[in-house]
């Protein structure tokens, strides 16, 4: 095994946090809660009439409804997807209902309903003072509206927008216009076109030339009411030589049926500009039997589009039913840098099918991939990845990594690597493997008396170490959190 | 996925007279076949086996089905022998079986060799359960053509615990005539328990013509089987060629292959090995090296299906000029193989601008106890071994040609039949660009 594999280097860490795991083994799904608050919403169905009432409760401009109109025509002559190696009920796309919204619409964080407020609170999002403490701003997305924005005034002075899609469209339609779609076009995919024509909400950052961000920012996604699929929608635009760090978030409550989730998150990286983008997904993944859970179909881009430019996607996949999810690099600009780091773990009947995208047109680009996979129970989880040199591609070089874990008979663990190369100078390489907790590792731990959940969470947490290296700080403790508690009676 | 007006060579398949034989789970089978196809068409688009290799500059272009003049076709005997290759001989020319090109007099007891035309007249029974399939899948629309229209192949068996020397040579030749034309083979091959085998499977042409043929073959190893199997691929550089080989290994038989594919202008080879014994191995060794214009794909899929079952495979790839390489290598190890081993590595050097390399190595595991590990490179050769080659006065030309034949001869290694091995070097090296 490679050298993430130490159990030198991960015994400290763990031990400190075999409070929490025992604490963690009488506990079912910590986030499962439903906050009773009154919803309204459009009833289920879609149509035309459905994208022109979203449109029309948002008060967006015409030219944001066509832009709707335009990608739910082209939506309803696409056929859905079939090739990914997951097995998906039909979905009735006329049984969801495509807009929910908490009755009050806020104005500032002191009108937000305080059954909301608690529900972030046992979430533990950092809003009111307890934001200003974390020193994080937050755009807390709940179900379709978003409640409360943070930092306003302090990400103002830098010069950073940071604030809800809705509120973009509204008041910088012209930065909106001009970028909206022109990573993710409307018709790219299934689900893409579906969140463009009914997207309820989302994030828009933009970063102005050279300036850094002076903090990390965040948004906490949460679905709440029952039938509503949550069509998020994030746009992040880093001009030239600016930089910005950007975590999501997600937890869901405990739901029976699936509940549809289709985002589409685009990212633009001008010359010089670096994007680092960081997801724990933690949405509901069903119950042991396979029932209900969170559909996870979103569509992830990055366009470096300047030279010198760079994108790195960092991801813990822990929740969902059924995870579909490539989020990509297009290297535009020459020497462009795309990274992919991930660790997806699946349990129970979870399926996962994920990994990412190069697409190296520039010369001298460069891109790295490292994902981490954990099988477990009988859930299925598959690397599905493309690199690919276009002619332009001179001197580009990629690496890409990929490792499975496997526990226990009846998971499976698959890797689908695509290289497509064009170019004679650049340099693509690939490796993978596949393998088991070895009974040589867990005689070791074990003689040195450590519990058997405690000694797989450690070797797990080792295993996946290169990627929450990437992580930021907060990121890295919740998620090693969420792969033990994950990970609960996997083994034995 | 049919287009609304036949293609040429679609419209000529389905107007083509099927074999008739007599024989009537054969007919049926070959009637229900070309009826699948019929419906299916030809993988056109979005099938993913054969995304990177495109039908349809293929399906444009009419061929005249099968060869009346075939066996009056003058062919060079000489031109068919290879090194190290002296055992018995078959040979089919433009899909037909030439009796005064073969050599099967004399057959060690317990071999069986003979043109399936032949064992079907005899006795067809023993044949009935591997020539009875019917093919539904989308991507397997040659196969499918190939049951209904296949008129004849090689059948070879050897009986149990019966060791062959001398290596066998099965020849494929595809001669001029007056159009393109096209044929279809089936081989049936079956090595008893204990068997050990050589087997040469060379495809040759005798002229430049852009004929198609398909070629399907089944091979058997039962338990504690031997077959050393090596393929030299030489096709015409207008032909098509197309070809399934399905191996099944039962309990600890084991199989080397080894193939070169060097010819033809659009080849694809469905490569497919199921280790359903316990303790069976297979280790494959390939090397494509496709330049002008040409198109080489190989899809190599291992299923370990039983305990303790491993596999190897070595691939390695050089695309120059125009040329297009295509390799993908499926591991799927099924859920109850505990203590399979699998590694796959395919390395591939990109020689041109205008050249392109895809390569899918894949590896599906539904069991724990396994090891299996798979890597792919696409790049070109190592800078720091050139210059060390030329600091030491070998000039660019020859440093290049000599470390690219380094690199495709590592699949030739352990190629245990010497003087086959220095032959299929020395071919690899002529086709090295300039």
């Amino acid at each position: 095994m490679k050298d993430a594999m130490t159990i030198e280097s991960s015994t400290a860490t763990t031990l400190r946090d075999n409070v929490d795991v025992a604490e963690a083994l009488g506990r079912s799904y910590a986030a499962g809660f439903v906050t009773d608050i009154e919803m309204t919403g459009l009833p289920p169905g879609l149509d035309e009439g459905t994208v022109r009432a979203i449109s029309a409760v948002k008060r967006e401009p015409e030219w944001m409804t066509e832009w709707r109109l335009e990608a739910f025509r082209h939506w309803q002559t696409m056929p859905k997807p079939d090739w990914a190696k997951l097995n998906i009920d039909p979905i009735d796309y006329q049984a969801i209902s495509y807009y929910a919204a908490p009755k009050k619409q806020p104005k500032s964080l002191d009108d937000v309903d305080p059954a909301l407020l608690e529900t972030y609170e046992k979430l533990g999002i950092p809003l009111h003072e307890r934001a200003a403490l974390a020193g994080v701003a937050v755009d807390a997305v709940f179900d379709s509206v978003s409640v409360g924005t943070t930092f306003r005034k302090q990400l103002a002075d830098a010069g950073v927008l940071f604030c809800s899609m809705s509120e973009a469209i509204r008041e910088y339609p012209e930065i909106v216009r001009k970028y909206l779609g022109s990573v993710v076009p409307t018709g790219d995919n299934f689900f893409a076109a579906l969140n463009s024509a009914v997207f309820s909400d989302g994030s828009f950052v933009f970063i102005p030339k050279g300036v850094r961000c002076p903090m990390e920012l965040s948004t906490y996604f949460r679905i709440n009411a029952q039938n509503t699929g949550q069509f998020e929608r994030t746009l992040i635009i880093a001009e030239e030589g600016s930089h910005v760090s950007y975590l999501e978030g997600c937890t869901a409550p405990k739901r029976d049926e699936n509940q549809l989730h289709a985002a589409v998150v685009e990212l633009v990286a001008l010359e010089g500009a670096k994007i680092k983008y960081s997801t724990v997904q933690n949405w509901y993944p069903g119950d042991e039997n396979g029932v209900g859970g969170i559909y996870n179909f979103v569509t992830k881009r990055g366009d470096c589009r300047g030279d010198d430019s760079k994108i790195c996607w960092t991801q813990v996949e822990t929740g969902s039913a059924i995870t579909w999810k490539y989020p990509s690099v297009i290297l535009r600009g020459d020497r462009s840098v795309g990274e992919f780091y991930s660790v997806a773990l699946t349990h129970h009947f979870q399926q996962a099918d994920t990994g990412t995208k190069m697409i190296h047109l520039g010369k001298h680009t460069k891109s790295k991939i490292v994902s981490k996979g954990i099988s477990a129970g009988k859930s299925s989880n598959s690397y599905r990845g493309l690199v690919k040199m276009e002619k332009g591609a001179e001197g580009a070089r990629n690496y890409t990594q990929c490792d499975s874990l496997l526990i226990g008979k009846q998971c499976g663990a698959h890797t689908f690597p695509y290289m497509e190369v064009k170019n004679p100078t650049a340099i693509v390489e690939h490796e993978a493997t596949t393998s088991k907790i070895s009974d040589d590792q867990m005689f070791y731990c074990r003689a040195r008396g450590i519990p058997e959940e405690d000694a797989v969470s450690m070797i797990v947490d080792g295993f996946c170490k290169q990627v929450f290296r990437e992580l930021p700080m907060e990121f890295a403790v919740e998620a090693k959190k969420l792969l033990e508690v994950s990970l609960e009676g996997a083994v034995g | 996925m049919s287009e609304p007006a036949l293609l040429p060579l679609v419209a000529s398949l389905v107007d083509a007279p099927l074999p008739v034989s007599g024989i009537a789970w054969l007919d049926a089978m070959r009637r229900d076949n070309h009826e699948i196809f019929v419906a299916g068409g030809l993988p056109l688009a979005r099938v993913e086996a054969w995304k990177y290799t495109a039908l349809r500059g293929l399906a444009r272009r009419p061929f005249v089905d099968g060869d009346e003049a075939a066996l009056t076709r003058a062919v060079d005997p000489s031109a068919l022998a290879l090194p190290g290759v002296d055992g018995a001989r078959l040979v089919f020319v433009n899909g037909a079986f030439r009796a005064d090109l073969s050599a099967l007099d004399a057959l060690p007891a317990g071999l069986t060799l003979q043109p399936l035309s032949q064992a079907l007249h005899a006795d067809p029974d023993p044949l009935r359960f591997v020539l009875s399939r019917r093919h539904y899948e989308a991507d397997e629309a040659f196969t499918q053509i190939n049951a209904a229209h296949a008129r004849d192949g090689a059948v070879l068996r050897v009986a149990d615990g019966v060791k062959i020397d001398a290596p066998l040579h099965l020849v494929f030749l595809g001669a001029p005539a007056e159009g393109d034309l096209a044929w279809h083979l089936r081989n049936v091959i079956e090595l008893g328990e204990g068997a050990t085998l050589t087997l040469v499977e060379h495809h040759l042409a005798s002229g430049e013509q852009a004929h198609l043929s398909t070629v399907v073959g089944d091979i058997e190893l039962r338990e504690g089987a031997h077959l050393h199997h090596t393929v030299l691929q030489q096709a015409a550089s207008g032909a098509s060629l197309i070809r399934r080989t399905s191996l099944r290994l039962h309990a600890r038989a084991h199989a080397t292959l080894h193939l070169a594919e060097l010819g033809g202008a659009l080849v694809r080879h469905d490569l497919r090995a199921e280790l359903i014994g316990d303790g069976a191995q297979l280790e494959t060794r390939g090397v494509f090296m496709p330049h002008g214009r040409q198109h080489v794909d190989t899809q190599l899929a291992i299923r370990h299906q039983a305990l303790n079952t491993a596999s190897s495979s070595t691939w390695r790839g050089v695309a120059s000029d125009r040329a297009r390489g295509v390799f993908r290598g499926a591991i799927v190890v099924a859920p109850g193989a505990d203590g399979s081993d699998a590694n796959l590595s395919n390395k591939n050097l990109l020689l041109s601008g205008s050249a392109e390399i895809d390569t899918k190595p894949e590896l599906e595991i539904y069991a724990d106890e396994v090891k299996a590990a798979h890597g792919a490179t696409v790049g070109q050769l190592d800078e720091r071994s050139l210059f060390y080659l030329r600091s030491r006065g070998i000039p660019l030309a020859e440093a290049r040609a000599l470390l690219t034949a380094a690199f495709c001869r590592a699949v030739l290694d352990d190629l245990p039949n010497e003087a086959l091995r220095e032959h299929l070097s020395s071919l690899l090296i002529d086709q090295l660009p300039a």
